[in-house]
């Protein structure tokens, strides 16, 4: 089957799509971490926008929450140009990693024993997707 | 977990599933020599991770987030599947041990 050849970016720290990934897995665990503070804010609604997530507007965090969704885009749409679709989905499950950081910085929330191996877990897993990426690359 | 909301649930992966594989191929008809059409996907694209955003939300005001993350821990699973079916993507071996590390890692830290 003949597969077109996928494009390289062009050189510049910034324009690495794998950076890109970084900081949409950054903005992301943020919006997760506001969109929670939102939902809590909202959490004793039980009307019939609060199924479509429309009462949740009404908070603050979940618009700053949304802002971060959004500047998630910019860079998600750059990588998607450059790296398969199912490895640059499954690098963004770090966010797993930071939503526990950021909900124990920010929500006071805990780290136990459990949680930590989870964590770690993780960036096994994204260490050999990593991996795996590379040997696709090392086949062009 | 009612009917109602394992509906949601469903619904909102088909739809983050879906809109990531139009997502993917504007990107992709954009590097193209004739990448015409290319706008047109993006906003379908768009459209449906709209819904999926919404559906999410309205999933996400009534789960624990312990019940959310084993949810979204399988995600990458369903697009990983997506992507093969409807992209032709392959995946080598240490990929899919990666998936499995992270959706295993992500079990972990959503039973703490």
């Amino acid at each position: 089957m003949h597969r077109p050849v996928p494009p390289v970016p062009k050189p510049g720290f910034f324009r690495n799509p794998y950076l890109q990934i970084l900081l949409t897995v950054l903005l992301t665990a943020a919006a997760q971490i506001l969109l929670k503070l939102g939902a809590d804010a909202s959490a004793g609604d039980d009307s019939a926008a609060s199924w479509l997530g429309v009462a949740e507007l009404r908070s603050g965090w979940t618009w700053l929450g949304i802002f971060a969704c959004v500047a998630s885009f910019g860079g998600w749409l750059y990588a998607l140009r450059f790296i398969p679709l199912g490895i640059a989905f499954s690098l963004t499950n770090a966010v797993h990693i930071f939503v526990p950081l950021g909900a124990w910085l920010i929500l006071g929330e805990r780290i136990n024993l459990l949680r930590g191996t989870g964590i770690a877990v993780i960036i096994v897993g994204v260490v050999f997707l990593a991996q795996s990426v590379a040997v696709a690359e090392e086949k062009l | 977990m009612t009917p109602s909301l394992w509906l949601l649930v469903i619904i909102s992966q088909a739809a983050l599933v879906g809109g990531q594989i139009f997502l993917k191929r504007a990107m992709t008809r954009r590097e193209q020599a004739d990448p015409g059409g290319w706008l047109g996907t993006l906003a379908l694209g768009i459209a449906t991770m709209t819904i999926w955003f919404l559906l999410w939300l309205g999933a996400m005001h009534r789960l624990d987030l312990s019940q959310q993350m084993p949810l979204e821990g399988l995600s990458p699973l369903f697009i990983v599947f997506g992507s093969i079916l409807f992209l032709g993507e392959r995946l080598h071996w240490k990929g899919w041990l990666g998936i499995a590390l992270t959706s295993i890692g992500v079990v972990l830290v959503s039973m703490s």
